[in-house]
């Protein structure tokens, strides 16, 4: 196998991001400060190159590295969400961590890395590759999540995060490595295509690939937070700092859409008929754990965990349609959902000031009083993911019971929205603190003008796109038109 | 053929042996010293496999690194062990029970007869395994290769980030942060007056204390 | 004559071995961890065993690639424990209880 320097190009955007990582790592080293202004827009060159780059080394469907490395149309608008997600995570986080004293570098770097995963996650073309790319996403978030390093609670959370995520991937392996018993591969498209011959051909072998599908797709719910897999969600993200829960409530949750449509849309297709029940059990248990229970949360971080779940649950409705129109569906619910997500965690940032988190509930009290502006973007995320229109969430959820419906899934559909609208009443009590009740805590607001600026945009962002979602539908749904 | 039938068994029991010392025994050391029995079996069932290079690899890595890292923060970690394996049977049964249920499931998919093939006639091949890997790892898996040492990188920034105390852990007063506190960061004017109604009865009770 | 089959069932009941280690371990972290190493190398005997008898050298890879992996992890693993530690001055799972989960 002769190596030629043609296959970089695709690969590109991973070596642009390993490099400027790396830069960052030095940057670092080298111009310390508590505001870390040097690491800060090195880190934030290094997003805006990869996007570049990812958009104009972009040449079609392509399989390089011995198929280890696959670009294609969802690979491409995964990777650009990812890049975006971590841009604004980055910038609502500085601020948020620089009063804590918690701006390190290894917040950029580590955050940098992860998105390498998720990128690599994004564009496998082997279970290897796919696998790998997790893991260098997952080594991260441990790392993340115990950032705090005098917090209990956070080096709490990252030791459940770890045992469970560690646990989550011998699963998963276990599960890979009976697909590779029985297919002889490890490649996607081959596997995909010794999977069907293995179906057409009658024996028993059917039943050892369906063990293997049960591992992997428990594997698989571990690591989305899927119930009755989702127990970790919570503690996570009320013990992490803010800025790390946002990285993981939204960008992280990109990489688990690329970790669902990888596995399930291109290498088990032909194993619909088994992993299709099993995802419709998770799916109406994460609607109904997530719905039910973020009804008793008090904590605001706590009922955005729950209602991650319940989203998640979503977004498996779609995939489980197992059709073109339902993958593209649960790619625009994750997309916009990623994008609702940061300006939620953006608001407990802006609202925090040194030795106070606004993190429970009654501190977004009469906040439509204190700043209108503030209280306009809470309006707009909790109607979004309440899913009332004209927001976008009305048009994700529209989408995916749309797909469902089409392939008979009627009673599915039905408990989808009974749950959405269970779920409706605890985004809109919030709307009601913010809007129907009196200040409890006039202090003013303390934030930057950028801060404020780009979550202004942001919120305003989740309407406009709900009044024009054509757009970004019409992108979702050609990654898949090849299905 | 007999023999390694008779090695296969042996080395399966010591390592269903070692496993089930690990999960059970009561102190940390040993437990781990367990598993560094484990892996010294598990490398030669690899043996068997034909795998030699990641035998070697296991024992190197695991039993030399590895487990070695175990030992150091076993013994450097204070463990209160009598009370770490308090109540430790009380999820015993029900673990049993699964676990029986568990390997009864699977053996019955994995005992089926198709799966009862016996290995291939070992070809002469033209090169060592190690060679085979090593030309596999350096062409074929190059991607991957790369990735790898992405992770090693990862996980030496996040041990180090999480484990290092440096300057920032020692206790130092900084000016700056001090000049730039003002009063409203440090106190809240909380509002304590009851409401009017009930004002009389707060006060009496004020009065008895 | 050693089967296919003997080798997957020894590596099932080492993965089950593992879980339930898990499950019954929930109070000591290092121990843990040790089940996770443990449920790793019965996975790793599972790709070795298949690629052998397929006659295929990419499970070894595969293998190969994992144990990498799994040497990062518990390094990480390890870190975060002796960081629980200075934070709690304990590592029984039972005291965990900052978060009600």
């Amino acid at each position: 196998m002769e190596f030629s320097t043609q296959e970089l190009i695709p690969v590109l955007p991973e070596i642009t991001l390993l490099v400027m990582a790396s830069v960052v790592l030095l940057v670092d080293l080298f111009a310390p400060g508590k505001e870390r202004v040097g690491t800060y827009t090195t880190s934030m060159l290094a997003l805006a190159l990869t996007a570049l780059v990812s958009v104009y080394s972009y040449q079609g469907e392509q399989l390089v590295f011995a198929g280890h490395h696959q670009s294609d149309g969802l690979s491409l608008v995964l990777k650009l969400a990812m890049v975006i997600a971590v841009a604004v995570v980055f910038l609502y986080g500085r601020g948020y961590l620089a009063v804590r004293g918690l701006l390190n570098g290894e917040f950029f770097t580590l955050s940098l890395f992860g998105l390498l995963g998720m990128m690599i996650i994004a564009s496998a073309g082997s279970l290897l590759s796919l696998y790998l790319g997790l893991e260098t996403l997952s080594l991260s978030l441990y790392a993340l999540v115990g950032f705090d390093r005098r917090s209990v609670a956070s080096s709490e959370a990252a030791i459940k995060y770890f045992i469970l995520g560690a646990l989550a991937s011998g699963v998963l392996l276990y599960g890979i490595s009976i697909l590779y018993g029985v297919t002889g591969t490890i490649q996607t498209a081959a596997m995909q295509m010794e999977i069907q011959a293995v179906l057409t051909s009658a024996g028993q072998y059917q039943m050892l690939l369906g063990l293997g599908v049960v591992f992997v797709v428990v594997g698989a719910a571990f690591k989305l937070g899927a119930a009755p897999f989702h127990m970790w969600l919570p503690d996570i993200y009320e013990g992490s700092p803010t800025a790390v829960t946002n990285y993981l409530g939204t960008a992280s949750k990109l990489a688990a859409i690329a970790l669902v449509l990888r596995l399930f849309a291109d290498v088990l297709q032909p194993l619909i008929h088994q992993w299709q029940p099993m995802l419709m059990l998770l799916a109406v248990a994460s609607l109904a754990v997530g719905n039910i229970i973020a009804i008793a949360q008090t904590n605001f971080k706590r009922m955005l965990a729950y209602s991650a779940i319940s989203h998640m649950g979503f977004v498996l409705l779609g995939v489980l349609v197992g059709t073109g129109a339902g993958y593209s569906a649960s790619l625009f619910y994750m997309i916009t959902y990623a994008i609702t997500g940061l300006a939620a965690f953006g608001l407990i940032m802006l609202l925090s000031r040194l030795g106070f988190e606004a993190e429970n509930l009654v501190d977004f009290k009469g906040l439509a009083q204190r700043s209108p502006l503030m209280g306009l973007v809470v309006l707009l995320v909790m109607f979004s993911m309440a899913g009332v229109p004209p927001t976008v969430g009305f048009f994700a959820k529209l989408a995916v019971i749309d797909a469902v419906i089409e392939q008979g899934f009627a009673w599915i559909a039905v408990v989808a929205v009974l749950f959405s609208v269970i779920g409706a009443f605890y985004y809109l009590r919030v709307v009601k603190l913010v809007f129907f009740d009196g200040v409890e805590d006039p202090s003013p607001l303390v934030s930057s003008w950028d801060e404020r600026f780009v979550l202004v945009l942001n919120g305003l962002f989740v309407l406009v796109l709900g009044l024009f979602p054509g757009k970004l539908l019409e992108i979702c749904n050609q990654v898949f038109t090849g299905l | 053929m007999l023999t390694e039938k008779i090695l296969f068994y042996v080395f399966a029991a010591i390592l269903i042996f070692a496993a089930s010392m690990v999960v059970t025994v009561r102190h940390s050391v040993r437990a781990a010293l367990f598993l560094v029995l484990a892996f010294f079996t598990a490398a030669g069932l690899w043996l068997m496999l034909h795998a030699e290079f990641l035998a070697i690899v296991l024992v190197l890595v695991y039993v030399g690194a590895v487990m070695v890292l175990f030992l150091f923060v076993v013994m450097s970690v204070d463990l209160d062990q009598g009370r770490l394996r308090e109540g430790f049977g009380r999820h015993m049964p029900v673990g049993l029970l699964v676990a029986g249920v568990v390997i009864a499931e699977m053996v019955s998919i994995l005992s089926i007869d198709q799966l009862a093939i016996v290995a291939p006639e070992s070809a002469t091949v033209a090169v060592n395994n190690v060679e085979a890997v090593g030309q596999l790892l350096y062409r074929q898996y190059i991607y991957p290769v790369e990735i790898a040492s992405v992770i090693l990188l990862v996980g030496i920034i996040a041990a180090i980030s999480m484990t290092l105390r440096g300057r920032r852990q020692s206790r130092y007063i900084a000016p700056a942060e001090q000049l730039a506190a003002n009063k409203r960061d440090r106190l809240r004017v909380v509002d304590l007056r009851e409401p009017a109604s009930t004002d009389s009865s707060a006060e009496s009770k004020g009065d008895d204390n | 004559m050693v089967t296919l089959a003997d080798f997957l069932v020894l590596s099932a009941i080492l993965f089950a071995i593992s879980a339930l280690g898990i499950f019954i371990n929930r109070k000591n972290l290092i121990v843990l961890l040790m089940c996770v190493e443990l449920m790793l190398l019965a996975v790793n005997t599972n790709f070795l065993a298949f690629s052998y008898f397929l006659g295929d050298l990419h499970g070894q890879i595969f293998v190969f690639f994992v144990l990498t992996v799994a040497a990062a992890e518990s390094s990480i693993g390890l870190a975060i424990i002796v960081l629980l530690m200075r934070n709690r001055g304990s590592i029984n799972v039972q005291d965990i209880h900052e978060l009600n989960g």
